[in-house]
């Protein structure tokens, strides 16, 4: 058992509706694996509920040998189990510099504050140019990079991101793509939730398809499907 | 069928049973606080209009109360005009009022409405307090015209005449928000409560809807002042204080928003729940505690009532 | 006539002070949580009678009193977040549950006190006896210290939520709860600092305020709908807005005084805000939203 995190039999969702139909999977110490289907069957609702924002209502979630499951969301990040949401506004009056610097705001995460700071603007160089101004007043790849920022700001030990390229321009996609393969290759595990399942194979070890709160199908390198597929995985027989 | 006649009969073997109350209740303090239930109950219920079926959060409500108070009370003691045409004055200058209230209102969302509709309560206030000459100011006015009928006076019987009048001014009031919320208008409140967009798309005009439906719930709230003064014989600028809010509200919430005989029950109830405890000695202020407690506790525990209407779930 | 007008210049500034301390407090727990406090003025009379208590009914001086009476009502402000605001975190109607559970918390604080001090008057000692004169007007020295104290006081809160990491986060949860949950910040306890520090606020507010008028369980009523006029003029969301607006109702509403009289000056108040809210929803100063 050396899964970083494993996540048994889930079930969760919003008040009467249920999302997650006891959903499983898990994570190897070292690895990076991507999460891809159809909108609304349960990515964004999974992340949400192992970052503690939804309670399961059954089903646990195990994170370096420690049970997570009825942790709130400040002790999850503490723990190093770190989330860049999706379409991220973030703080809408707060300056980015502010925010980063806010952003190591769990206790071992402010020991490294300044070489984390470094290290966002290392890889985000557009953010440092953009230090005085308010989050508002960012274009939507910005915003992107300021979230993917402070999730690194918070040390994270597992680094989740919410379809990181959702929305932007071919462009900004390639450049947050890069920037996404960097952290990965410093060797931060991370669970990537992506439309674009060519840049998930290009980037993750394992790929897991989720339909209707469950996942259906484990992809790794030896089983990889061809394009043809994957487009019959996204889009039904019909496209094959 | 069953449920239709229980709707009917249900509530006219209540009126039945509190046409007949007099007859066993002969002293006139327990018919008193009938009364004062009566009053509250149109209050409550005029109330759950806007707030339950509309959705309107009218934190000045007893306001319109409060212009019906003073305008029976002057009308009646300064102008000499007979209680029984002063107490619907009341219900006139009531409606009046809310139109002048609910123009701005009606573009305002959240805070803002509460915001500015209890400041409007405190406007009148101010008005009542700084015109003394006409509305006694802060002692009031006392020594109101009462009702007779010939030579039937009203302040010998024991309040039994005051008694039928309070509760023929509830059933009055009842019907006549029966007949709103079963119209097409009052039908048309509900697509609005639950989807604003909607309703807008199907061109119905939200803003003109919020201004009638505040209207039409001050009418006979101002009734039931213009009664309050004629039977007490006094006019205060109490009604406008958080006291009398808080109470009305609190038989609102109890009582359900959004059912038509949920906030005149709790009325009664309240009525006399609060004022035997003010009986118990060191209870006197207590028993606004025990409201407000009362209130915390349904909107926590009990969201059929209040939560159960804002969840917009039930009409 | 500039005396006059000096005058009144001068007891506007006291006013705006007395409104400014009282409205910030209410903008704080707004930024934060969203929920507008109908206690805030109860919890300003806890800190008037507690103060009174300590300093002259326990004789331990008025010093100690303002603290205890501040430190009381800061305590009881947390109580009123996590019995009747916290229970509704995430309710869609939460703005208006809050506001009728935080009335309730007035009706008990209000009458509560009644029980417990009686309704007759009491007055605490001034901190400082004496008088000043300020262009030419003359005001009780303790006016003067309140009259210094808050713009010191704003300018102390305005620093916390800038540069503490405890201000940014209570600004963070307000502007975005989950993003905020996210970097790992506990919401609950931004929350609870919120309510903590504007009742702090009020507490001390209305210990100063009980050397200048009579303490009685009522006597924050007034100053909160005040306050309600402060933040409808300059809209919730910045302190900046709440604090200038308080100043300029303060000095409006002396100068209304001045010209037609202690009657009316409520009266044209209230129409004047009812005016702004028609036309600008958010405030005079309140630009977004």
């Amino acid at each position: 058992m050396d899964n970083l995190l494993t996540v048994s039999g889930v079930t969760a969702g919003y008040g009467p509706i249920t999302v997650l139909r006891g959903l499983s999977l898990h994570l190897g110490a070292g690895e990076c694996i991507g999460l891809f289907g159809p909108n609304g069957h349960g990515k964004t609702t999974l992340l949400q509920t192992i970052s503690g924002l939804i309670r399961p209502t059954s089903g646990s979630i195990e994170f370096d040998g420690r049970e997570l499951t009825r942790l709130r969301p400040p002790h999850i990040v503490e723990a190093g189990l770190v989330q860049s949401p999706q379409g991220n506004t973030l703080f809408g009056d707060m300056r980015v510099q502010e925010t980063l610097e806010l952003a190591a705001f769990s206790k071992h995460a402010r020991d490294d504050r300044q070489s984390n700071l470094e290290k966002v603007f290392a890889l985000f160089p557009r953010l440092e140019e953009r230090r005085p101004q308010k989050a508002r007043t960012l274009s939507g790849g910005e915003r992107q990079m300021l979230s993917i920022g402070c999730a690194l700001m918070c040390a994270p030990r597992l680094l989740m991101l919410d379809e990181p390229t959702l929305g932007l321009s071919p462009r900004l996609k390639e450049e947050l793509a890069q920037a996404v393969g960097s952290i990965a290759k410093e060797g931060i595990p991370l669970i990537v939730v992506e439309q674009d399942v060519e840049f998930l194979m290009a980037l993750a070890d394992r790929l897991y398809l989720i339909e209707h709160g469950e996942v259906v199908r484990e992809i790794d390198r030896a089983n990889a499907p061809d394009h043809d597929e994957v487009m019959r995985l996204y889009f039904g027989e019909a496209a094959g | 069928m069953s449920t239709r006649a229980r709707d009917i009969l249900v509530p006219l073997a209540c009126l039945a049973v509190l046409a007949l109350v007099p007859l066993v209740a002969t002293e006139s303090y327990t018919r008193h606080l009938f009364i004062i239930a009566f009053i509250y109950g149109i209050i409550a219920s005029n109330w759950n209009l806007s707030l339950g079926h509309c959705g309107v959060f009218n934190f000045g409500h007893l306001t319109f109360f409060g212009v019906g108070v003073y305008t029976a009370a002057i009308a009646a003691k300064t102008f000499g005009i007979n209680p029984w045409i002063a107490i619907w004055l009341g219900g006139v200058t009531a409606a009046f009022a809310a139109f002048l209230i609910a123009t701005p209102v009606a573009r305002l969302k959240g805070i803002y409405v509460v915001l500015v509709t209890f400041a409007f309560s405190q406007l009148a206030m101010q008005l009542v307090l700084s015109q003394s000459q006409i509305t006694g100011g802060a002692e009031g006015m006392v020594r109101i015209p009462f009702m007779r009928i010939g030579d039937y006076s009203f302040v010998r019987d024991y309040k039994l005449g005051y008694y039928y009048v309070g509760l023929g001014l509830l059933v009055l009031s009842t019907l006549f928000l029966l007949a709103v919320i079963n119209s097409p208008f009052g039908k048309s409140l509900k697509a609005v409560r639950d989807a604003e967009d909607y309703a807008e798309s199907r061109g119905i005009s939200v803003s003109t809807q919020r201004i009638l439906v505040l209207v039409l719930s001050a009418v006979f709230t101002g009734v039931a002042g213009g009664f309050y003064a004629i039977y007490l014989r006094v006019a205060s600028p109490e009604v406008f204080g958080f006291g009398t809010l808080a109470l009305a509200l609190s038989m609102v919430l109890i009582g359900g928003t959004g059912t038509t005989y949920g906030p005149i029950a709790a009325a009664l109830a309240l009525t006399f729940a609060t004022e035997s405890l003010a009986g118990i000695r060191g209870l006197e202020e207590a028993r606004f505690i025990i409201v407000a407690v009362a209130m915390i506790l349904v909107l926590r525990l009990a969201p059929g009532g209040l939560l159960g209407l804002l969840n917009r779930l039930k009409i | 006539m500039i005396e006059t007008l000096l005058a009144a210049l001068v007891s506007g500034l006291v006013l705006g002070s007395l409104y400014a301390l009282m409205a910030s407090g209410l903008s704080v727990v707004w930024t934060t949580l969203g929920v507008f406090n109908f206690a805030h003025g109860a919890l300003m009379m806890v800190g008037a009678f507690v103060a009174w208590t300590v300093s002259e009914a326990a004789g331990l001086g008025l010093l100690t009193g303002i603290a205890a009476g501040t430190l009381v009502a800061a305590l009881l402000g947390v109580l009123i977040e996590r019995l009747l605001v916290r229970p509704f975190y995430g309710h869609r109607s939460m703005l208006l549950i809050t506001v009728m559970t935080t009335l309730a918390a007035m009706i008990i604080l209000e009458k509560g006190a009644q029980i417990i001090w009686g309704a007759r008057l009491k007055q605490l000692p001034r901190l400082i006896d004496g008088e000043v004169s300020i262009l030419g007007a003359t005001i009780s020295a303790h006016e003067a210290v309140l009259v210094g104290l808050a713009p010191l006081i704003l300018f102390a809160i305005w620093r916390f939520t800038l540069k503490t990491r405890t201000g940014r986060s209570l600004r963070a949860v307000g502007q975005n709860q989950n993003s905020a949950a996210l970097i790992g910040i506990d919401v609950p306890v931004a929350f609870a600092i919120a309510f903590g520090l504007s009742a702090a606020l009020a507490g001390l507010t209305g210990a100063l305020l009980g050397s200048i008028r009579f303490i009685t369980p009522v006597m924050g009523a007034e100053p909160l709908v005040k306050a309600m006029i402060v933040v409808i003029f300059g809209g919730l969301g910045s302190l900046g807005a709440t604090a200038g607006a308080a100043y300029l109702i303060g000095l409006i509403e002396a100068l209304l005084i001045v010209w037609l009289g202690l009657y009316w000056t409520p009266f044209v108040l209230f129409l004047m805000m009812i005016i702004v809210l028609v036309f600008r929803p958010n405030g005079i100063f309140g630009g977004k939203e």
